[in-house]
């Protein structure tokens, strides 16, 4: 096929193309231009071309800061735990639907997992205070009527986390089962039936054939959550976050969020989000290259 | 695979597709600065080009707080039609506001202030260390000779010390506005729970502790474990007065204005201790440090489970408010407004914060264009009856005039009331009715609310105004409030709640440590710098 015919032939393909690309450029290529604030005393009025290049003083200010240790070793933990208990739950919930043979009580259990996932965090904040609050909480307050002690669910560091990881589950588990069912509409119902021939019972079926099918997805995923350890969304930990717990609810978007938009301190700020997309990277590199070797499953 | 035998096809196809990409890019970059032009072009327009060639446009920030009424929008009401009739067509002027959100103001002001092009000639803000980092970057227009010049009334009206305020390094850096009523905080206790326990209303802080007490052994609202005797939320007006009447001012009736500072106080620790043993023994609302925007503690207020708290001055008197839904929720309940904590490290005095004597900063940006007329905006406002105009909105539909006050008609038709619904937020340069003397300011504000709650108003503005401490003011900025000030205000929050919470026998290792954390977060530097710049006051 020669070049001009081939062009002919295709180019609906790349106009459509070109719209995603020119997002990608105007939305995630072009603010690049301001990472070099990060080298910059930026100042409000001089812009970023007139501002003076400081190389890395901002650097050392901010690795010298005490709370960004904080904020990354919290970012880091906060977002293992996460790993942890929230990865696995859409897994098991999918492959739970999955199992489920009749079709409206599938799809009403579908609709219902998918729709806390549609609630703004801080909704879910209010929500968590009404419910985990020491002395307005409803559970608290049940608790006490019958004699017991209050948890302290949003005000000690223990309980805390599992609050935390656990309005985490709720709110993305189910919505999260999205890719997995996709995986799992591909799978030939013949294996199915033919394990049953063979007398394989209901969990070796999940074992041998539904969770091997799905293993591309799992893995793909663990990668790309595994690029996403440094970097944390901002509404959750600050909102269901409060000062008793500050301890483990600072991160580094939180952390940004304050030194970079509060106090207008910005060349800080570019510090940390430069230094968050250079350790995402290496993660993300990192275990692409180790399931690659492992699995033989990678993204790139 | 046809895709995958002709890279080379696919390889030009993708830089034609990338140049096309850029190209776009630019010209939507374009074409988004033309829109945005044209959107703040559209903002305003209160009034019809003028045929003028002279006529120039006046770019004025207006704090939106999503309340305009009906068919008023924020650009394009009552008042900014009076502005644009008295003081822009005389002046071949168009005035246009630009809104900016209440609760992102500062945010959204640093992003204007970049801009260059877009930012509005008059902008403003509360917080000193915004308006210095402006002033020192450069980012401001000295207005000195301007107001010499364009605002006789102006400086008449703010007067010299209110202009202090807005210098840096003996130039005038900004435009202060000048505050009405400098009070602040105000505590009250529930009388009737006081009647039935046959208890008189406390006036020491330890007479506090054993009403407290009371309140929660006794129970008088029969609440159980709703009982709150003394209501806390972890925001200032709460914590504040309390650790206000344990610290020791640094000098005389003032001291370091900056909330983060009282750490550096004497007598902070007893603070911290009196609010831990609160605590401890329940004595205060449980879950204070999950609230801080106050909700929490109003909702209980309102609900009848408080014994005792503290307040803005202000705060509960309004129609429909606190004191009126807690009046309406529990029958028999009653309120007194009481002055109760005394300062034993400062003559058990009733020591509490007081404001500075200015409002917000009013700044000129330096790429401002129009900073004459900028100025003549402002000096229009100071003159005439104009303050009160906007204020007070129109004689006989808004309000009578009683004594030379403008006293707001309690029966005023909502229509008329709804044009005043941003006044506050018109006249920048007027923090409150700034009409005369304090009294007078005090007796127009009381005006302003419902009839059944002024008299209570009045003995808490009384209360608010009792051995009051103001902040010093220093007329230079201190470097380390703008580098480590957010830093240490949360580390302050820290601080209470940490220390609050902790087991009584655990508090001094818990103030120990967070206050080492709090000095090497940045409070030595500014201690230092606080003593230093106190000695050359």
């Amino acid at each position: 096929m020669s070049k001009v015919s081939y062009l002919k032939r295709y180019w609906q393909m790349y106009a459509l193309l070109s719209l995603p690309l020119i997002y990608f450029f105007i939305f995630r290529y072009g603010p690049m231009y301001g990472v070099q604030i990060a080298f910059k005393d930026f100042n409000l009025f001089q812009g970023i071309g007139g501002s003076e290049w400081i190389g890395l003083d901002a650097f050392r200010e901010v690795f010298n800061m005490r709370e960004f240790y904080t904020s990354l070793r919290n970012t880091f933990m906060l977002n293992f735990l996460d790993l942890v208990v929230s990865f696995p739950a859409p897994i098991i919930l999918a492959i739970m639907l999955y199992e489920i043979k009749s079709a409206w009580f599938k799809k009403i259990s579908q609709t219902i997992l998918y729709i806390p996932h549609f609630i703004s965090w801080v909704i879910i904040g209010g929500i968590v205070y009404q419910l985990f609050g020491n002395q307005s909480g409803m559970i608290n307050e049940v608790l006490q009527g019958l004699g017991l002690n209050p948890i302290p669910f949003l005000t000690e560091k223990g309980p805390w986390l599992v609050t935390y990881l656990f309005t985490g589950v709720w709110q993305s588990a189910g919505w999260g089962t999205i890719l997995y069912l996709a995986a799992l509409t591909g799978v030939n119902r013949e294996l199915f039936e033919a394990a049953e021939v063979d007398g394989a019972t209901r969990m070796k079926k999940i074992w041998y054939i539904t969770l091997p099918s799905i293993k591309p997805t799992i893995v793909t995923l663990l990668i790309l959550n595994l690029g996403k350890m440094v970097s944390i969304g901002f509404d959750r930990p600050y909102v269901i976050g409060n000062t008793a717990v500050r301890e483990y609810s600072d991160v580094l978007s939180t952390f940004v969020y304050r030194i970079g938009l509060e106090s207008g301190q910005y060349t800080l700020a570019t510090v940390v989000g430069l230094f968050q997309a250079v350790v995402g990277l290496v993660f993300i590199l990192g275990s692409n290259y180790i399931s690659k070797k492992m699995t033989g499953n990678g993204i790139i | 695979m046809t895709v995958n035998a002709n890279q080379k096809v696919l390889k030009k196809a993708l830089g034609i597709g990338l140049s096309a990409v850029m190209g776009m890019s630019l010209l939507a970059g374009c074409s988004s600065n033309a829109n945005g032009n044209t959107n703040t072009a559209s903002n305003g327009g209160t009034a019809t080009d003028g045929g003028s060639k002279e006529r120039v446009t006046l770019k004025v920030e207006i704090f939106d707080r999503g309340n305009s009424p009906a068919p008023y929008t924020i650009t394009n009401n009552y008042l900014s039609n009076m502005v644009q009739e008295r003081f822009g067509d005389p002046n071949n002027i168009d005035v246009e506001y630009v809104p900016v959100q209440r609760s992102e103001e500062v945010t959204k002001l640093n992003v204007l202030m970049a801009s260059n092009t877009d930012v509005p000639d008059i902008v403003f803000t509360y917080d000193s260390s915004v308006f210095y980092r402006y002033a020192q970057q450069g980012g401001l227009t000295d207005v000195g000779a301007l107001l010499d010049e364009h605002g006789p009334n102006l400086k008449k009206f703010l007067g010299e010390d209110t202009l202090a305020f807005g210098q840096l390094d003996g130039k005038q850096m900004s435009i202060p506005g000048k505050r009405a009523i400098t009070g602040r905080y105000t505590s009250y206790i529930r009388q009737d729970w006081l009647d039935k326990l046959g208890l008189p209303v406390p006036t020491t802080t330890d007479e506090l502790y054993t009403t407290l007490k009371a309140f929660k052994d006794k129970d008088p609202g029969g609440l159980g474990s709703k009982n709150i005797p003394m209501g806390m939320a972890l925001a200032p007006a709460q914590f504040e007065t309390l650790i206000y009447s344990f610290i020791k001012p640094i000098k005389g009736d003032l001291t370091y204005g900056q909330r983060y500072e009282l750490p550096l106080h004497d007598g902070f620790k007893d603070a911290m201790q009196f609010l831990n043993k609160l605590y401890n023994e329940g004595l205060v609302s449980q879950d204070f440090s999950l609230d801080e925007d106050k909700t929490q503690l109003s909702k209980d207020i309102q609900n009848g489970n408080v014994g005792f708290w503290s307040e803005d001055v202000d705060n509960i008197f309004y129609a429909e408010g606190t004191l009126d839904n807690l009046y309406k929720n529990v029958p028999g309940s009653k309120v007194t407004a009481a002055d109760v904590l005394t300062n034993a490290n400062e003559g058990n005095k009733y020591i509490k914060s007081r404001y500075a004597s200015n409002g917000m900063y009013i700044m000129i940006p330096k790429s401002s264009k129009r900073a004459v007329e900028a100025i003549k905006y402002l000096d229009w406002m100071a003159s005439d009856n104009n303050l009160i105009d906007i204020y007070s909105g129109v004689e006989g539909e808004n309000y009578d005039l009683v004594d030379g006050i403008p006293v707001v008609k309690a029966d005023v038709a909502q229509e008329f009331a709804d044009r005043l619904f941003n006044a506050g937020d018109m006249a920048i340069i007027s923090n409150g009715k700034n009409i005369g003397d304090q009294a007078t300011n005090e007796k127009a504000w009381i005006s302003g609310f419902p009839e059944r709650n002024q008299e209570m108003l009045k003995q808490s503005i009384d209360i608010a105004n009792t051995d009051t401490v103001g902040p010093i003011v220093f007329g230079k900025p201190i470097e380390a409030e703008s580098k480590y000030g957010t830093t240490l205000s949360d580390k302050l929050s820290v601080i209470i709640v940490k220390t609050a919470m902790a087991k009584p026998e655990q508090f001094e290792a818990v103030y120990e440590q967070e206050m080492k954390d709090f000095m090497s977060l940045g409070g030595t530097q500014l201690k230092e710098e606080l003593e230093a710049a106190l000695k050359d006051l």
